[in-house]
């Protein structure tokens, strides 16, 4: 599958637009990528070629993607020889959002600041090619005011930095938030996951005219409070749902925003490249359409 | 790849280690004993030595191993505390538990807080190696209060330094290929298995940190390290080929102990301790089906110091005899020292089944036939009665008594 060839900016598609209110014509470039690129699974999948090692991943990656969202730096602490060695090796086209890490989210700790200061200088590397800070926040993070306070204090330590913020809380989809977010010209991260109670809903709401965010899960019900994230993502997006999707929300996202990113999280048995690839050709067809 | 289609996988090695373990655990019994020194030693023995010790401990001097009058005089506001090595091994074994749920293969230490998971090719039932790491520290952080250090590698080696560089707690992710640069630059301390007399010859030749020695040839290193340049050359480049050992597969031991009430240097009283503990291992083995290819002997001195040494046989036993035979040409080999010894550990390793074949010339085998015979007996007496009812030879009664490891089997 990544032997293919496909250009020199893969999985990514520049739609226009016809503002309604002022009649004039603008373009969004919406690109395509996975959550995380590392997983031995995808060589026994397909996606990469046979005993690829993990050091080639990512120059494989980069054949079918032009952006990336790293989660490992949700697992530690960015660290920035690493991760300059990463950019180094990445191909040139590449663009990556990365994670804040579990401290300063699930694993809230004290010393929040501190390891805040760590994570700036950790992502350091990624300057020029990082379109977003991703800070997802864990189902049991409400609206509390303590959590309310928390978050603005967060926010504040990121204020320099693009910022996209997941909640899986219901309790956050309300107005004020969104429009505090757009004061602060934070991306709200649209969803696509299954509908259960509890669960941030999946919106269209676009906080921040410079970037919109959206994450794929999955739509496996049964899986996703079972613990494993193997069942969790494992999902696989069929054309038709992924066309509705587009149709639904994809376009009035686009419609208001200068740049689109667009991840997929089901990750098991490859399907996130696999589904990737297949929205990319959606895409793909949907500018040919506007022509 | 072989032309066979045989592929080499990267591995992915976790590592978890509870830092002061001995504490960790003592902590989790009573929440008043954190964020205070504290010292875990035998406050009986005349001269006791530190068991293990708190992080605020370590950083006002205390070191394990260190005789307890000077490590009191070092940290004077230190709590004091007996070991408990049946408590310590209660959380080593839920801990365990903890990571069966994972992979078939794990190999731990006695009671330190040491696991190697070998989690390769898992993927598709439990998802990535960095996930299954972060998991089992917030369940085990949740389910025991205590809270693991986990370092992810291509090896054991890997994993080890990385828990090294971040302790007393976080995490390492050390990406495949990357070994030899993630090992470069840190100090040659961190690298695991370096003999304290190699270490001062690395720091004779300026080679204070991995990336330095990596730099040599194995011949280089040859004119030194005699044999050792081989481990020295690979290791340096974090290469470690090793196995992650499981109970199941006989790369684990059988380990009992005895700390003597009063230091000593009497033979015979070593000798009859020595051949004590090879009957429970013999014993033990017999239970299991299982021989022994070797007998190693721990001795620690009073001092702190320890010499370790080993007899090995051919073919397996899991007779007393030949296993008493072999303890005490290692007690032998081990007795280099005069000081006085604190305690004794014996290891029989190398284990494998019992092959279930007779002999072709039986006839010539009716001494060992006579001998299994005492040994089924004897077997059946301590079945029911308890294993000090009866002795052969050189065996003596040993004692258990509370906060004394005398006899206890450590796995």
């Amino acid at each position: 599958m990544v032997s293919e060839n496909n250009g020199p900016c893969p999985a990514s598609v520049e739609l226009s637009f016809v503002s309604e209110a002022t009649g004039v014509a603008r373009s969004c470039p919406v690109y395509v990528g996975t959550c995380g690129y590392s997983y031995t699974e995808w060589v026994d999948s397909g996606f990469y070629p046979e005993g690829t090692k993990s050091a080639e991943m990512l120059g494989l990656y980069g054949r079918c993607f032009s952006v990336v969202e790293l989660n490992y730096t949700w697992y530690q602490m960015a660290r920035a020889d690493a991760l300059a060695r990463m950019v180094e090796k990445a191909p040139a086209h590449l663009l990556f959002a990365a994670k804040l890490t579990r401290t300063m989210t699930h694993e809230r700790d004290d010393n929040w600041r501190e390891q805040l200061h760590l994570y700036r200088q950790g992502i350091e590397p990624l300057k020029n090619r990082l379109l977003a800070v991703l800070l997802q926040l864990p189902p049991d993070f409400d609206r509390s005011i303590a959590n309310r306070n928390y978050l603005a204090a967060l926010l504040d330590g990121l204020h320099d930095l693009p910022v996209a913020v997941e909640f899986r809380h219901c309790s956050w989809a309300t107005d004020s938030v969104f429009a505090e977010l757009e004061r602060r010209r934070v991306t709200l991260v649209a969803i696509d996951a299954p509908s259960l109670p509890g669960l941030f809903p999946s919106l269209d709401v676009v906080t921040n005219p410079a970037l919109f965010y959206v994450r794929f899960h999955g739509r496996n019900k049964e899986g996703w409070r079972s613990g494993n994230m193997q069942k969790k993502f494992n999902y696989d997006y069929s054309e038709e749902e992924l066309r509705a999707w587009c149709d639904s929300y994809l376009q009035p996202m686009a419609a208001c925003a200068d740049r689109g990113i667009l991840f997929f999280n089901n990750h098991v048995r490859a399907m996130a490249p696999r589904n990737g690839r297949k929205l990319a050709v959606i895409l793909a067809g949907l500018r040919q359409g506007e022509r | 790849m072989s032309s066979q289609g045989f592929r080499l996988r990267e591995r992915d090695v976790l590592h978890f280690n509870v830092a002061d373990f001995a504490v960790a655990v003592e902590r989790v019994t009573d929440g008043s004993l954190r964020g205070r020194p504290l010292i875990i030693a035998p406050l009986q023995a005349a001269r006791a030595v530190v068991y293990d010790m708190s992080e605020e401990a370590y950083g006002e001097g205390v070191r394990k191993g260190m005789p307890l009058r000077q490590a009191t005089g070092i940290c004077r506001g230190a709590e004091l505390l007996a070991p408990r090595v049946r408590l310590y091994q209660k959380a080593m074994q839920a801990f365990l538990k903890e990571l069966q749920g994972y992979s078939p293969l794990i190999e731990y230490g006695q009671a330190d807080g040491h696991f190697f998971v070998d989690v390769t090719g898992t993927h598709r039932l439990y998802g990535p190696a960095p996930d299954v790491g972060w998991r089992v520290r917030r369940h085990v952080r949740t389910s025991l209060g205590i809270n693991p250090i986990w370092t992810l590698g291509t090896s054991k080696l890997v994993a080890k330094v990385a828990s090294r560089l971040v302790k007393p707690v976080g995490e390492y992710i050390v990406t495949a290929g990357e070994e030899a640069i993630f090992l470069a630059p840190l100090p040659i301390h961190l690298l695991p298995g370096l003999s304290g007399s190699e270490l001062q010859k690395l720091q004779e030749f300026q080679l204070t940190t991995i990336g330095a020695l990596a730099k040599l040839n194995c011949h280089q290193l040859m004119v030194p390290f005699g044999s050792r340049c081989e481990y020295l050359h690979a290791a340096s480049r974090g290469i470690d080929d090793s196995r992650v050992g499981s109970p199941g597969a006989g790369l684990q031991g059988i380990d009992y102990e005895h700390t003597f009430a009063d230091d000593t240097n009497d033979r015979r009283q070593l000798e009859g301790v020595v051949a004590t503990l090879a009957g429970r291992a013999g014993f033990r083995l017999r239970a299991q089906q299982q021989v022994a290819r070797r007998v190693g002997i721990w001795l620690r001195y009073s001092d702190g110091g320890h010499v370790v040494r080993q007899a090995s046989c051919r073919t397996g036993t899991s007779s007393d005899f030949l296993l008493q035979q072999l303890a005490l040409t290692a007690l032998q080999r081990a007795l280099t020292r005069r000081t006085r010894i604190r305690s004794c550990r014996l290891v029989c390793d190398r284990l494998q089944r019992r092959s279930p074949q007779l002999s072709l010339f039986p006839e010539q085998e009716q001494g060992q036939l006579r001998r299994q015979k005492v040994l089924g007996a004897m077997d059946s007496l301590r079945k029911r009665f308890g294993h000090g009812v009866i002795s052969v030879g050189r065996q003596v009664p040993v004692d258990i008594s509370a906060g004394d490891s005398s006899g206890l089997p450590i796995h």
